[in-house]
């Protein structure tokens, strides 16, 4: 089980279920003939801080292994925990039912004690089973927005977002059942940070004038939200723009997008966007908007902290070197500002000037 | 008796401040009105710099009005005063800050726009940044505007967001548009706008006999997937949380519209849930002059002590925070509160212990549908 990680065929769940049966027959095979069951679980990173470029992160290989034996009873433990889980995820597939992760820690309290530890067995299933955490019918609430140019059905339901561009639909969260009319008529994908540009776009009516999606993930983006904008990208051949603060946790949620997080590095394929641009707004451009003086606030000590650990990772220096550079001017003027920042002189002048013009005139990196 | 009904609230009503929804002309005329008449003052033969009364939000000042013919209660505020004055050092600046922010609304109102609270933040900063030095500043000017001019927070041009969500057996039209059946929305349900003036418009159908309000999403979310409502005929609504303005108005239409069928809370076992009970119910003190028009009667299904004792086993129990035995004080020292429900939360507080409402996947995942439906068909609700 190292390496790439075998496709799912259209049947997912007994594909799954076959691989549980191998699991367990393995385990208990082993345990049958007196010897103690290993299990082999795969490390997977979306970075590190090696600055020799040779690293394997994020491609998908793994970087190392974990091997957990009943000769250890921290591990004991945490096999114990992984077939419970298991168990419960193996009645989710047979019976069709979808189930969180707070659920999941409520069947056996006293034996998980912890949320954590039910998150981690469920990342660790993930790896075992080289699939993904829908795949095991585990969901959490879907936090995104979409408004726009679109029309897609979730399920058979129809959602014709196109007939109200300014309106918000909720981001499905069973994104594997979701179709995209492919339709052609959006020219881009914005995706913003924050609900309140999301709604700054929608009270300016922005869809009404610029044929594109909008997209939210009201903050760092859950998994639904990703998976989604993965699927559009996919299916719609679109460019995708990405709208953040100027200041360490927009740039995050921006790195974020394109290159996941180290929580799902084991999913990355399917869940980073490397197509997306940051469109905006760069350390570099505040000059030249004129943002007044009052609207820079200082980078608090954290912040430093944050950007100086962001410029660490080897998927800048590879990947991004626009987005290091800009970084380290962020680090270098020690002021940050949010993209409400646009909006002091003329309300209308994100919806109006500053978007259009910047994707007009190709202007991001 | 519907004429007995509509008045029942007469007597209560004199005592009680309200703020009132206006479209921008009038809140603008309101403002030149506030400035008029401080000018008129400044211009007196004994000239005078007015103080500004601002009808008081603490809870000195609420009253409970109980119901007279019918169920529902509500928390207002009422004719209690604070004035900020600029000769008093320690109001001083929060009177220059009314000011500034009336202007920036009148400014936003003429360019008929709406603004967010970080938007406004970050003008009033630009603008005068001494005496906004947070967010924090921002939300309570705006609050103090609303009890000046008792006009809503919505009408004073600044943008809400809805967060709720409705889904189950009902229709819902926008004028001139396609009927959204709530019932095949999916998981997430249909996205209550934040506009208020939208979901006035709506047109409401249903063949549901009960409404459920559920605290939290992910509850939500797992009853609307399993389609609860098409076994007990209902409209399941969440806010995510403590309700904003627009999901509690969305509430309050329907419960006018249905006024016949029953309104259920589901919340947490602990006393943050019960105060996200409690604020569909009664409203708030925060939002006093506003939130009282949209309490409904709620009744609370669970979780409650009962079935903590015969359905929770001990390790799914968590420990009180400080910060939920606060809430719990609160409550308990507010009077609008029922004596069963004050037992309810003295439990709470005695035992030290809270449970989620996912505690029930205990017993599996067919449990919640079952435990919802034997409490309603045994009308087992406070």
């Amino acid at each position: 089980m190292e390496g790439k990680r075998s496709c799912l065929s259209s049947s997912i769940p007994s594909d799954l279920l076959r691989r549980i049966r191998k699991l367990t027959l393995s385990i208990l095979t082993n345990l049958s003939n007196g010897q103690s069951p290993v299990v082999q679980i795969d490390r997977f990173r979306n970075y590190c801080t090696e600055t020799s470029g040779n690293c394997y992160c994020n491609c998908g290989i793994s970087v190392g292994k974990e091997l957990l034996t009943l000769q250890r009873e921290c591990h004991t433990r945490r096999l114990d925990v992984l077939l419970r889980v298991l168990l419960v995820v193996q009645t989710l597939l047979q019976q069709n039912r979808h189930g969180s992760k707070r659920d999941i820690y409520y069947m056996h309290p006293t034996v998980f004690k912890e949320q954590s530890v039910v998150d981690r067995a469920i990342n660790d299933i993930c790896i075992l089973l080289q699939c993904s955490r829908h795949n095991l019918n585990v969901v959490s609430v879907g936090n995104g927005m979409v408004m726009g140019w679109l029309k897609f059905s979730e399920a058979g339901r129809k959602f014709d977002c196109i007939n109200n561009p300014n309106t918000a639909y909720p981001v499905p969260v069973h994104v594997e059942d979701v179709e995209i009319d492919i339709i052609g008529v959006a020219r881009y994908i914005l995706v913003v940070e924050k609900e309140s540009v999301f709604q700054r776009l929608a009270n300016d009516s922005f869809c009404t004038r610029n044929r594109c999606i909008v997209v939210t993930g009201r903050g760092y983006p859950d998994v639904p939200t990703r998976r989604f904008l993965r699927l559009l990208i996919e299916k719609l051949h679109l460019p995708a723009y990405c709208l953040v603060d100027c200041d360490p946790y927009g740039i995050d949620i921006l790195t974020t997008y394109r290159f996941g997080s180290m929580q799902m590095a084991y999913d990355a394929k399917f869940l980073c966007v490397p197509e997306i641009r940051w469109l905006g707004v760069f350390p570099s451009e505040v000059e030249k908007y004129c943002l007044p003086q009052h609207c820079l606030l200082p980078l608090t000590r954290e912040d430093k902290t944050r950007v100086e650990a962001m410029l660490l990772r080897c998927y800048l220096r590879r990947e991004a070197p626009q987005w290091r550079f800009e970084l380290d001017l962020l680090l270098a003027r020690g002021l940050k500002c949010e993209i409400e920042a646009l909006s002091v002189q003329s309300l209308s002048f994100l919806s109006e000037e500053y978007l259009p013009s910047k994707i007009r005139g190709g202007v991001y990196i | 008796m519907e004429e007995l009904c509509k008045s029942s609230i007469f007597f209560s009503d004199q005592s009680l401040c309200y703020a009132d929804i206006l479209s921008p002309p009038e809140v603008r005329a309101r403002i030149e009105v506030a400035v008029l008449n401080f000018l008129k003052v400044l211009n007196a033969p004994t000239p005078e710099i007015s103080d500004l009364p601002l009808i008081s939000r603490k809870s000195s000042n609420s009253r409970v009005s109980r119901g007279l013919l019918t169920d529902v209660s509500w928390i207002f505020l009422s004719q209690s005063f604070c004035k900020r004055s600029l000769m008093r050092e320690n109001t001083a600046k929060s009177f220059v800050r009314v000011w500034m922010v009336m202007k920036m609304c009148y400014q936003i109102l003429l360019q008929e726009k709406r603004v967010t609270q970080r938007e406004l933040f970050y003008k009033l900063l630009c603008d005068s940044p001494d005496y906004f030095p947070s967010q924090l500043q921002v939300n309570g000017t705006i609050q103090d505007l609303v009890a000046l001019l008792r006009c809503s927070r919505f009408s004073l041009g600044i943008m809400a967001s809805g967060r709720g969500a409705v889904a189950g057996r009902l229709l819902l039209q926008e004028p001139n548009k396609e009927a959204v059946d709530c019932s095949t929305c999916g998981s997430s349900g249909y996205a209550i706008s934040g506009d208020l003036n939208l979901l006035e418009k709506l047109i409401m159908k249903t063949d549901a006999r009960y409404i459920i309000v559920v605290e939290k999403h992910a509850i939500f979310q797992r009853l609307a997937e399993d389609c609860v409502f098409n076994q007990i005929p209902s409209i399941l609504i969440t806010a995510k949380g403590y309700p904003d303005i627009a999901t509690r108005f969305f509430l309050h239409r329907m419960s006018r519209a249905f006024p016949e069928m029953p309104i259920l809370g589901l919340v947490d076992w602990n006393p943050a849930g019960l105060a996200i009970l409690c604020t569909y119910k009664f409203g708030s003190i925060g939002m006093g002059l506003e939130a009282y028009r949209y309490a409904c009667n709620v009744k609370w299904l669970g979780m409650r002590m009962d079935d903590i004792s015969q359905l929770v086993p001990e390790e799914s129990l968590i420990n009180l925070k400080p910060k939920d035995l606060q809430i719990a004080k609160s409550l308990l020292s507010s009077d609008v509160l029922q004596d069963s429900y004050k037992e309810e939360l003295a439990t709470m507080v005695e035992s030290g212990r809270r449970a989620e409402i996912e505690a029930l996947y205990f017993h599996g995942y067919e449990f919640l549908g079952k435990y919802l439906a034997t409490k309603i068909v045994q009308a087992n609700y406070i």
